[in-house]
Protein backbone atom coordinates (compact mmCIF):
# COMPACT_ATOMS: atom_id res chain seq x y z
CA UNK A 1 0.00 0.00 0.00
CA UNK A 2 1.36 3.39 -0.76
CA UNK A 3 3.48 5.29 -1.52
CA UNK A 4 0.78 7.49 -2.85
CA UNK A 5 -2.34 6.00 -2.16
CA UNK A 6 -5.30 8.01 -0.71
CA UNK A 7 -5.67 7.03 2.42
CA UNK A 8 -2.01 7.24 3.42
CA UNK A 9 -1.70 11.00 3.87
CA UNK A 10 0.88 11.78 1.79
CA UNK A 11 3.83 9.63 1.51
CA UNK A 12 3.81 6.37 3.33
CA UNK A 13 4.21 2.90 2.18
CA UNK A 14 2.80 0.17 3.91
CA UNK A 15 4.55 -3.93 3.90
CA UNK A 16 1.26 -5.61 4.21
CA UNK A 17 1.52 -9.52 4.39
CA UNK A 18 -2.42 -10.12 4.21
CA UNK A 19 -4.60 -13.46 5.07
CA UNK A 20 -7.23 -12.95 2.73
CA UNK A 21 -8.55 -9.59 4.56
CA UNK A 22 -7.08 -9.95 7.18
CA UNK A 23 -3.80 -8.25 8.10
CA UNK A 24 -1.19 -10.72 9.50
CA UNK A 25 2.35 -8.39 9.50
CA UNK A 26 2.61 -4.41 8.95
CA UNK A 27 6.06 -3.05 7.90
CA UNK A 28 5.70 1.12 7.49
CA UNK A 29 8.80 2.46 5.08
CA UNK A 30 9.08 5.62 5.67
CA UNK A 31 11.24 8.70 4.73
CA UNK A 32 9.90 9.47 1.51
CA UNK A 33 9.66 13.00 1.89
CA UNK A 34 12.92 13.66 4.28
CA UNK A 35 15.51 16.55 3.88
CA UNK A 36 17.25 16.47 6.86
CA UNK A 37 15.69 19.35 8.69
CA UNK A 38 18.08 18.76 11.56
CA UNK A 39 21.49 19.35 9.13
CA UNK A 40 20.32 21.78 7.33
CA UNK A 41 19.97 23.78 11.27
CA UNK A 42 23.01 23.10 12.25
CA UNK A 43 24.49 24.89 8.99
CA UNK A 44 22.20 28.07 9.72
CA UNK A 45 21.69 30.73 12.26
CA UNK A 46 19.62 30.19 15.35
CA UNK A 47 17.21 32.85 13.92
CA UNK A 48 16.85 30.90 10.79
CA UNK A 49 15.83 27.58 11.43
CA UNK A 50 12.16 28.79 12.22
CA UNK A 51 10.99 28.11 8.59
CA UNK A 52 12.43 24.26 8.69
CA UNK A 53 10.14 23.95 11.47
CA UNK A 54 7.26 25.34 9.46
CA UNK A 55 7.88 22.58 7.27
CA UNK A 56 7.70 20.15 9.69
CA UNK A 57 4.11 20.04 10.72
CA UNK A 58 2.72 21.94 8.08
CA UNK A 59 -0.88 22.03 9.26
CA UNK A 60 0.47 23.26 12.43
CA UNK A 61 2.89 26.05 11.96
CA UNK A 62 3.01 27.94 14.90
CA UNK A 63 3.11 24.74 17.04
CA UNK A 64 5.96 23.77 15.23
CA UNK A 65 7.71 27.69 15.61
CA UNK A 66 6.59 27.72 19.78
CA UNK A 67 8.51 24.25 20.04
CA UNK A 68 11.60 25.51 18.89
CA UNK A 69 11.26 28.74 20.38
CA UNK A 70 10.81 27.21 23.72
CA UNK A 71 14.12 25.64 23.72
CA UNK A 72 16.13 28.19 21.46
CA UNK A 73 15.26 30.81 23.73
CA UNK A 74 16.17 29.04 26.97
CA UNK A 75 19.48 28.11 25.53
CA UNK A 76 20.11 31.48 23.90
CA UNK A 77 18.67 33.35 27.54
CA UNK A 78 15.89 35.92 25.65
CA UNK A 79 12.78 35.92 27.88
CA UNK A 80 10.08 36.99 25.56
CA UNK A 81 7.90 40.26 26.78
CA UNK A 82 4.31 39.36 28.37
CA UNK A 83 2.41 40.73 25.44
CA UNK A 84 4.54 37.61 23.21
CA UNK A 85 3.31 35.00 25.39
CA UNK A 86 -0.30 35.66 25.17
CA UNK A 87 0.10 36.38 21.28
CA UNK A 88 1.69 32.76 21.16
CA UNK A 89 -0.98 30.86 22.82
CA UNK A 90 -3.52 32.80 20.96
CA UNK A 91 -2.19 31.49 18.19
CA UNK A 92 -1.14 28.43 18.43
CA UNK A 93 -4.63 27.43 20.01
CA UNK A 94 -6.22 28.82 16.73
CA UNK A 95 -3.46 26.36 14.85
CA UNK A 96 -4.44 23.70 17.09
CA UNK A 97 -8.09 23.77 15.88
CA UNK A 98 -7.12 23.84 12.52
CA UNK A 99 -5.03 20.91 12.91
CA UNK A 100 -7.63 19.08 14.23
CA UNK A 101 -10.05 20.36 11.59
CA UNK A 102 -7.68 18.96 8.74
CA UNK A 103 -7.35 15.53 10.81
CA UNK A 104 -11.09 15.28 11.19
CA UNK A 105 -11.71 15.83 7.28
CA UNK A 106 -9.30 13.52 6.07
CA UNK A 107 -11.03 11.10 8.76
CA UNK A 108 -14.36 11.00 7.33
CA UNK A 109 -12.47 10.77 4.27
CA UNK A 110 -10.70 7.49 5.24
CA UNK A 111 -13.81 5.73 5.98
CA UNK A 112 -15.42 6.86 2.94
CA UNK A 113 -17.70 9.99 4.21
CA UNK A 114 -17.10 12.52 2.15
CA UNK A 115 -19.60 15.35 3.72
CA UNK A 116 -17.91 16.30 6.59
CA UNK A 117 -14.71 17.11 4.61
CA UNK A 118 -16.06 20.37 3.41
CA UNK A 119 -17.67 21.30 6.90
CA UNK A 120 -14.21 20.88 8.75
CA UNK A 121 -12.52 22.37 5.81
CA UNK A 122 -15.02 25.72 5.48
CA UNK A 123 -14.20 26.50 9.22
CA UNK A 124 -10.40 25.64 8.40
CA UNK A 125 -10.23 28.38 5.31
CA UNK A 126 -11.73 30.96 8.22
CA UNK A 127 -8.92 30.27 10.36
CA UNK A 128 -6.48 30.13 7.50
CA UNK A 129 -8.13 33.65 6.70
CA UNK A 130 -7.10 35.03 10.00
CA UNK A 131 -3.97 33.87 9.75
CA UNK A 132 -3.23 35.70 6.36
CA UNK A 133 -4.30 38.83 8.06
CA UNK A 134 -1.91 38.44 10.86
CA UNK A 135 0.66 37.21 9.21
CA UNK A 136 0.81 37.14 5.71
CA UNK A 137 0.71 33.76 4.82
CA UNK A 138 -1.66 30.59 4.93
CA UNK A 139 0.25 27.80 6.19
CA UNK A 140 3.83 27.77 6.78
CA UNK A 141 3.30 31.32 8.58
CA UNK A 142 7.11 32.08 9.48
CA UNK A 143 5.42 34.47 12.12
CA UNK A 144 7.13 34.34 15.24
CA UNK A 145 10.76 35.21 15.60
CA UNK A 146 13.32 34.89 18.83
CA UNK A 147 12.10 36.82 21.48
CA UNK A 148 9.04 38.54 19.90
CA UNK A 149 6.31 37.78 16.68
CA UNK A 150 6.87 39.73 13.54
CA UNK A 151 3.72 42.18 13.56
CA UNK A 152 1.49 42.74 16.50
CA UNK A 153 -1.78 41.92 17.01
CA UNK A 154 -4.42 45.22 16.88
CA UNK A 155 -8.06 45.81 18.09
CA UNK A 156 -9.21 45.06 14.57
CA UNK A 157 -7.71 41.30 14.77
CA UNK A 158 -8.76 40.44 18.04
CA UNK A 159 -12.44 41.36 17.27
CA UNK A 160 -12.20 39.29 13.88
CA UNK A 161 -11.11 36.47 15.81
CA UNK A 162 -14.04 36.46 18.50
CA UNK A 163 -16.37 37.17 15.68
CA UNK A 164 -14.66 33.64 14.59
CA UNK A 165 -15.33 32.48 18.11
CA UNK A 166 -18.82 33.51 18.34
CA UNK A 167 -19.98 31.13 15.55
CA UNK A 168 -17.57 28.44 15.55
CA UNK A 169 -18.61 26.11 18.27
CA UNK A 170 -22.23 25.90 16.49
CA UNK A 171 -20.25 24.89 13.08
CA UNK A 172 -18.40 22.41 14.57
CA UNK A 173 -20.77 20.46 16.66
CA UNK A 174 -22.95 20.14 13.60
CA UNK A 175 -20.20 18.44 11.62
CA UNK A 176 -19.25 16.75 15.00
CA UNK A 177 -22.61 15.37 14.94
CA UNK A 178 -22.36 14.06 11.46
CA UNK A 179 -19.69 11.71 13.14
CA UNK A 180 -21.29 10.56 16.60
CA UNK A 181 -24.70 9.95 15.45
CA UNK A 182 -23.85 7.94 12.51
CA UNK A 183 -23.99 3.96 12.62
CA UNK A 184 -22.05 3.70 9.87
CA UNK A 185 -19.40 5.31 11.84
CA UNK A 186 -19.54 3.96 15.24
CA UNK A 187 -19.35 0.44 14.03
CA UNK A 188 -16.34 1.20 11.80
CA UNK A 189 -14.82 3.05 14.86
CA UNK A 190 -16.02 1.35 18.01
CA UNK A 191 -13.96 -1.78 19.53
CA UNK A 192 -11.38 -1.02 16.65
CA UNK A 193 -7.30 -0.53 17.64
CA UNK A 194 -7.58 -1.08 21.07
CA UNK A 195 -4.35 0.41 22.57
CA UNK A 196 -3.74 -0.13 26.37
CA UNK A 197 -2.16 2.40 28.52
CA UNK A 198 0.59 0.59 29.72
CA UNK A 199 1.68 -0.24 25.59
CA UNK A 200 0.99 3.19 24.51
CA UNK A 201 3.33 4.44 27.16
CA UNK A 202 6.02 1.90 26.11
CA UNK A 203 5.57 2.78 22.51
CA UNK A 204 6.53 6.63 23.52
CA UNK A 205 2.86 7.45 22.30
CA UNK A 206 1.37 10.92 23.56
CA UNK A 207 -1.00 13.52 22.61
CA UNK A 208 -4.99 12.25 22.14
CA UNK A 209 -3.71 9.25 21.35
CA UNK A 210 -2.58 8.30 24.81
CA UNK A 211 -5.45 10.85 26.27
CA UNK A 212 -7.58 8.18 23.96
CA UNK A 213 -6.35 5.33 26.20
CA UNK A 214 -6.91 6.88 29.93
CA UNK A 215 -3.66 8.45 30.64
CA UNK A 216 -3.81 12.61 31.20
CA UNK A 217 -0.40 13.52 29.81
CA UNK A 218 -0.77 17.27 27.96
CA UNK A 219 2.31 19.27 28.72
CA UNK A 220 0.64 22.34 28.89
CA UNK A 221 -0.70 20.99 32.43
CA UNK A 222 2.19 18.64 33.18
CA UNK A 223 4.91 21.33 32.79
CA UNK A 224 3.33 24.55 31.40
CA UNK A 225 5.25 26.25 29.27
CA UNK A 226 4.25 30.23 27.89
CA UNK A 227 1.25 31.32 30.18
CA UNK A 228 -0.83 28.14 30.10
CA UNK A 229 -0.60 28.08 34.09
CA UNK A 230 -2.89 31.16 34.30
CA UNK A 231 -5.77 29.53 31.85
CA UNK A 232 -8.32 27.71 32.87
CA UNK A 233 -9.25 24.80 30.91
CA UNK A 234 -9.29 20.81 31.36
CA UNK A 235 -7.19 17.60 29.41
CA UNK A 236 -9.82 15.23 28.58
CA UNK A 237 -9.31 11.47 28.49
CA UNK A 238 -11.31 8.66 27.41
CA UNK A 239 -11.07 5.12 28.96
CA UNK A 240 -12.18 3.54 25.64
CA UNK A 241 -9.01 3.09 24.36
CA UNK A 242 -10.58 3.22 20.35
CA UNK A 243 -10.56 4.62 17.28
CA UNK A 244 -13.87 6.31 18.89
CA UNK A 245 -12.48 7.07 21.99
CA UNK A 246 -9.40 9.17 20.13
CA UNK A 247 -12.25 10.57 17.73
CA UNK A 248 -13.92 12.20 20.57
CA UNK A 249 -11.32 13.48 22.72
CA UNK A 250 -9.98 15.42 19.26
CA UNK A 251 -13.45 16.98 19.27
CA UNK A 252 -13.35 17.45 23.03
CA UNK A 253 -9.81 18.93 23.34
CA UNK A 254 -11.51 21.77 20.11
CA UNK A 255 -13.98 23.01 22.63
CA UNK A 256 -10.97 23.21 25.42
CA UNK A 257 -9.47 25.54 22.73
CA UNK A 258 -12.20 27.71 22.39
CA UNK A 259 -12.36 27.48 25.84
CA UNK A 260 -8.73 28.74 26.04
CA UNK A 261 -8.97 31.37 22.82
CA UNK A 262 -12.04 33.01 24.88
CA UNK A 263 -9.67 33.56 28.11
CA UNK A 264 -6.51 34.20 26.77
CA UNK A 265 -8.23 37.12 24.06
CA UNK A 266 -9.52 39.01 26.79
CA UNK A 267 -6.00 38.96 28.66
CA UNK A 268 -3.37 39.75 26.06
CA UNK A 269 -1.66 42.91 28.09
CA UNK A 270 -0.10 45.54 26.25
CA UNK A 271 3.27 46.08 25.99
CA UNK A 272 6.52 45.37 23.08
CA UNK A 273 6.12 42.73 20.71
CA UNK A 274 9.50 41.77 20.85
CA UNK A 275 12.39 41.57 23.16
CA UNK A 276 14.62 44.37 22.11
CA UNK A 277 18.12 42.21 22.52
CA UNK A 278 16.78 40.20 19.95
CA UNK A 279 15.46 43.02 17.65
CA UNK A 280 16.32 42.10 13.85
CA UNK A 281 19.79 43.61 13.46
CA UNK A 282 21.27 41.84 16.78
CA UNK A 283 19.48 38.63 15.87
CA UNK A 284 22.20 36.81 13.95
CA UNK A 285 24.92 37.27 16.41
CA UNK A 286 23.15 35.83 19.41
CA UNK A 287 24.83 32.61 20.87
CA UNK A 288 24.49 29.94 22.58
CA UNK A 289 25.93 27.14 24.98
CA UNK A 290 25.34 23.74 26.86
CA UNK A 291 22.00 22.20 25.96
CA UNK A 292 18.40 21.72 26.48
CA UNK A 293 15.10 20.29 26.02
CA UNK A 294 11.78 22.13 25.46
CA UNK A 295 9.01 19.67 25.20
CA UNK A 296 5.36 21.27 24.07
CA UNK A 297 2.25 20.24 22.86
CA UNK A 298 1.44 20.31 19.56
CA UNK A 299 -1.78 19.09 17.93
CA UNK A 300 -0.06 15.58 17.67
CA UNK A 301 1.34 14.93 20.87
CA UNK A 302 4.76 16.07 22.70
CA UNK A 303 7.14 17.84 20.62
CA UNK A 304 10.43 17.99 22.28
CA UNK A 305 13.38 20.08 20.84
CA UNK A 306 17.00 18.98 22.36
CA UNK A 307 19.45 22.17 21.22
CA UNK A 308 23.22 21.77 21.62
CA UNK A 309 25.33 24.96 21.72
CA UNK A 310 28.98 25.59 21.46
CA UNK A 311 29.46 29.18 21.98
CA UNK A 312 28.94 30.10 18.01
CA UNK A 313 26.38 31.44 16.04
CA UNK A 314 24.91 28.40 14.92
CA UNK A 315 23.58 25.16 16.89
CA UNK A 316 25.98 22.39 17.40
CA UNK A 317 23.27 20.01 17.26
CA UNK A 318 19.53 19.77 16.94
CA UNK A 319 16.99 16.74 17.39
CA UNK A 320 13.66 16.93 17.17
CA UNK A 321 11.18 14.50 19.01
CA UNK A 322 8.40 13.98 16.30
CA UNK A 323 5.23 12.83 18.18
CA UNK A 324 3.37 11.48 14.76
CA UNK A 325 6.78 9.37 13.93
CA UNK A 326 6.34 7.87 17.73
CA UNK A 327 2.70 7.43 17.01
CA UNK A 328 3.08 5.73 13.54
CA UNK A 329 5.35 3.16 15.68
CA UNK A 330 2.51 2.26 17.01
CA UNK A 331 0.62 1.13 13.50
CA UNK A 332 2.25 -2.50 13.42
CA UNK A 333 1.10 -3.48 16.71
CA UNK A 334 -2.49 -2.06 16.45
CA UNK A 335 -2.96 -4.06 12.97
CA UNK A 336 -1.94 -7.40 13.99
CA UNK A 337 -5.06 -9.53 12.70
CA UNK A 338 -7.61 -6.43 11.87
CA UNK A 339 -9.44 -5.82 8.26
CA UNK A 340 -7.73 -4.09 5.89
CA UNK A 341 -10.23 -1.37 6.38
CA UNK A 342 -10.08 -1.09 9.53
CA UNK A 343 -6.13 -0.63 9.49
CA UNK A 344 -7.16 2.37 7.45
CA UNK A 345 -9.02 3.62 10.34
CA UNK A 346 -6.25 2.93 12.76
CA UNK A 347 -3.99 4.76 10.63
CA UNK A 348 -6.56 7.86 10.50
CA UNK A 349 -6.91 7.84 14.15
CA UNK A 350 -3.33 8.83 14.44
CA UNK A 351 -3.35 12.24 12.79
CA UNK A 352 0.03 11.83 10.44
CA UNK A 353 1.50 14.28 8.74
CA UNK A 354 4.83 13.36 6.76
CA UNK A 355 6.30 16.34 6.81
CA UNK A 356 6.57 15.81 10.73
CA UNK A 357 7.71 11.91 10.49
CA UNK A 358 10.45 11.96 7.88
CA UNK A 359 11.77 15.48 8.57
CA UNK B 1 24.10 0.53 43.98
CA UNK B 2 26.68 -1.51 42.28
CA UNK B 3 27.71 1.15 39.64
CA UNK B 4 28.42 5.01 40.20
CA UNK B 5 25.76 7.85 39.03
CA UNK B 6 26.66 11.55 38.73
CA UNK B 7 23.89 13.64 39.23
CA UNK B 8 24.02 17.24 38.14
CA UNK B 9 21.54 19.71 37.11
CA UNK B 10 21.09 20.80 33.30
CA UNK B 11 21.34 24.41 32.57
CA UNK B 12 17.18 24.40 32.03
CA UNK B 13 17.02 23.24 36.00
CA UNK B 14 16.47 19.17 34.71
CA UNK B 15 17.77 16.28 36.53
CA UNK B 16 20.58 14.57 34.34
CA UNK B 17 22.35 11.43 35.60
CA UNK B 18 25.88 10.94 34.33
CA UNK B 19 27.03 7.22 33.58
CA UNK B 20 30.27 5.16 32.19
CA UNK B 21 29.30 3.13 29.55
CA UNK B 22 29.69 -0.38 31.07
CA UNK B 23 26.87 0.29 34.16
CA UNK B 24 24.15 2.23 31.14
CA UNK B 25 21.95 -1.24 31.15
CA UNK B 26 22.35 -1.91 34.20
CA UNK B 27 20.93 1.84 35.58
CA UNK B 28 18.35 1.94 32.75
CA UNK B 29 16.57 -1.85 34.01
CA UNK B 30 16.88 0.01 37.48
CA UNK B 31 15.28 2.96 36.07
CA UNK B 32 12.32 1.23 34.41
CA UNK B 33 11.84 -0.52 37.93
CA UNK B 34 11.64 2.92 39.63
CA UNK B 35 8.39 3.89 37.07
CA UNK B 36 9.97 5.55 34.25
CA UNK B 37 8.15 3.92 31.58
CA UNK B 38 8.11 6.40 29.45
CA UNK B 39 11.49 6.98 26.70
CA UNK B 40 10.79 10.20 25.54
CA UNK B 41 13.86 10.79 22.72
CA UNK B 42 17.29 9.56 22.08
CA UNK B 43 19.96 11.95 21.08
CA UNK B 44 23.12 10.86 19.86
CA UNK B 45 25.64 14.35 19.46
CA UNK B 46 28.99 13.80 17.60
CA UNK B 47 31.90 15.48 19.53
CA UNK B 48 34.27 14.00 16.50
CA UNK B 49 36.46 12.24 19.11
CA UNK B 50 33.27 10.82 20.88
CA UNK B 51 29.47 10.55 20.41
CA UNK B 52 27.13 11.26 23.37
CA UNK B 53 24.23 9.88 24.19
CA UNK B 54 20.86 11.61 25.61
CA UNK B 55 17.89 9.68 26.98
CA UNK B 56 14.95 11.82 28.46
CA UNK B 57 13.06 9.85 29.97
CA UNK B 58 9.44 10.62 32.01
CA UNK B 59 7.70 9.05 34.89
CA UNK B 60 4.02 8.53 34.84
CA UNK B 61 3.31 8.39 37.90
CA UNK B 62 4.15 12.17 39.07
CA UNK B 63 3.47 14.18 36.09
CA UNK B 64 5.64 13.18 33.45
CA UNK B 65 8.48 14.53 35.48
CA UNK B 66 12.03 14.54 32.97
CA UNK B 67 15.23 12.87 33.63
CA UNK B 68 18.25 12.88 31.43
CA UNK B 69 20.87 10.05 31.04
CA UNK B 70 23.77 10.91 29.19
CA UNK B 71 26.71 8.46 28.35
CA UNK B 72 29.50 8.21 26.15
CA UNK B 73 30.85 6.34 23.72
CA UNK B 74 34.87 6.31 21.72
CA UNK B 75 33.67 3.38 19.65
CA UNK B 76 30.18 4.25 18.44
CA UNK B 77 28.49 1.51 19.85
CA UNK B 78 26.64 0.81 23.01
CA UNK B 79 23.84 -1.50 24.38
CA UNK B 80 20.10 -1.21 22.99
CA UNK B 81 17.53 -0.37 25.28
CA UNK B 82 14.65 -1.71 22.84
CA UNK B 83 13.81 -4.91 25.05
CA UNK B 84 13.25 -2.36 27.95
CA UNK B 85 11.31 0.12 26.22
CA UNK B 86 9.18 -0.57 22.85
CA UNK B 87 10.17 3.02 21.68
CA UNK B 88 13.61 2.69 21.60
CA UNK B 89 13.41 0.56 18.67
CA UNK B 90 12.57 3.38 16.32
CA UNK B 91 14.85 5.78 18.06
CA UNK B 92 17.86 3.52 17.81
CA UNK B 93 17.03 3.26 14.42
CA UNK B 94 16.70 6.80 13.59
CA UNK B 95 20.34 7.42 15.51
CA UNK B 96 22.03 4.56 13.55
CA UNK B 97 21.08 5.96 10.43
CA UNK B 98 21.73 9.36 10.89
CA UNK B 99 25.02 9.55 13.39
CA UNK B 100 26.12 5.58 12.70
CA UNK B 101 25.69 4.62 16.48
CA UNK B 102 25.17 0.99 16.75
CA UNK B 103 22.94 -0.48 18.92
CA UNK B 104 24.34 -3.85 20.37
CA UNK B 105 21.14 -6.08 20.88
CA UNK B 106 18.80 -3.96 18.66
CA UNK B 107 16.36 -6.88 16.98
CA UNK B 108 16.24 -5.03 13.93
CA UNK B 109 19.02 -2.19 13.62
CA UNK B 110 18.75 -0.74 10.23
CA UNK B 111 18.05 2.22 8.47
CA UNK B 112 14.55 3.88 8.63
CA UNK B 113 14.96 7.40 7.25
CA UNK B 114 17.32 6.91 4.34
CA UNK B 115 17.18 4.28 2.57
CA UNK B 116 19.47 0.68 2.91
CA UNK B 117 22.93 1.85 0.80
CA UNK B 118 23.45 5.10 1.66
CA UNK B 119 26.93 6.04 2.11
CA UNK B 120 28.11 7.71 5.48
CA UNK B 121 25.99 9.39 8.11
CA UNK B 122 24.43 12.63 7.54
CA UNK B 123 24.25 14.02 10.84
CA UNK B 124 28.08 13.28 11.77
CA UNK B 125 30.26 16.22 11.45
CA UNK B 126 32.36 14.89 8.72
CA UNK B 127 30.05 13.90 6.27
CA UNK B 128 30.66 15.07 2.88
CA UNK B 129 28.17 17.74 1.76
CA UNK B 130 29.44 18.10 -1.58
CA UNK B 131 28.94 14.62 -2.64
CA UNK B 132 25.06 13.78 -4.16
CA UNK B 133 23.54 10.32 -3.94
CA UNK B 134 21.09 9.66 -5.96
CA UNK B 135 18.13 7.00 -5.33
CA UNK B 136 16.40 5.39 -7.90
CA UNK B 137 14.42 2.40 -8.27
CA UNK B 138 14.78 -1.07 -10.05
CA UNK B 139 12.71 -3.71 -11.19
CA UNK B 140 11.57 -5.08 -7.97
CA UNK B 141 11.03 -1.54 -6.15
CA UNK B 142 13.76 -1.75 -3.90
CA UNK B 143 15.60 1.40 -3.77
CA UNK B 144 18.60 1.62 -5.09
CA UNK B 145 21.58 4.19 -4.41
CA UNK B 146 24.49 5.56 -6.26
CA UNK B 147 27.05 8.31 -7.25
CA UNK B 148 25.98 8.58 -10.65
CA UNK B 149 23.12 10.31 -11.58
CA UNK B 150 22.04 7.81 -14.14
CA UNK B 151 18.41 8.63 -16.04
CA UNK B 152 16.22 10.42 -14.98
CA UNK B 153 18.11 13.10 -13.24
Amino acid sequence: MGPQHPSTHGVLRLKLLLDGETVKNVEPVIGYLHRNAEKICELDYYCDSLIYFDRMDYVAAMNMEIGYLEAAEKLLAIEPPERVKWIRVVMAELNRLASHLVWAGAFGLDLGMLTPFFYFFEEREKILNLFTEICGSRQETNYMSIGGVYQDFNDKIIFKIKQFLKQFPKKMEEAYSLFIKNDIFISRTKGIGILEPEVALSYGVTGPMLRASGVPYDVRKDAPYLVYDKLNFDVPISRGKDVLARCIVRFEEMRQSVKILNQALDKIPDGPYFNPKAKKSLMIRLRGEGDVYARTESPKGEFGVHLVGDGTVKPYRLHVRSPAFKNLSILPYLSRDVLIADMVAISGSIDLVFGEVDR
Amino acid sequence: MPYEVKEEKGKDGRKVFLIQKENFLELMTDLRKQGYDHLSLITAVDFRDRIELVYHLQKSESNFELLTVRTVTYDSTIDSVSSIWESANWDEREQYDMMGVVFKGHPNLKRILLPEGWVGYPLRKDYDLSKNQYVNMDDEGNDRVSFDPGDGW
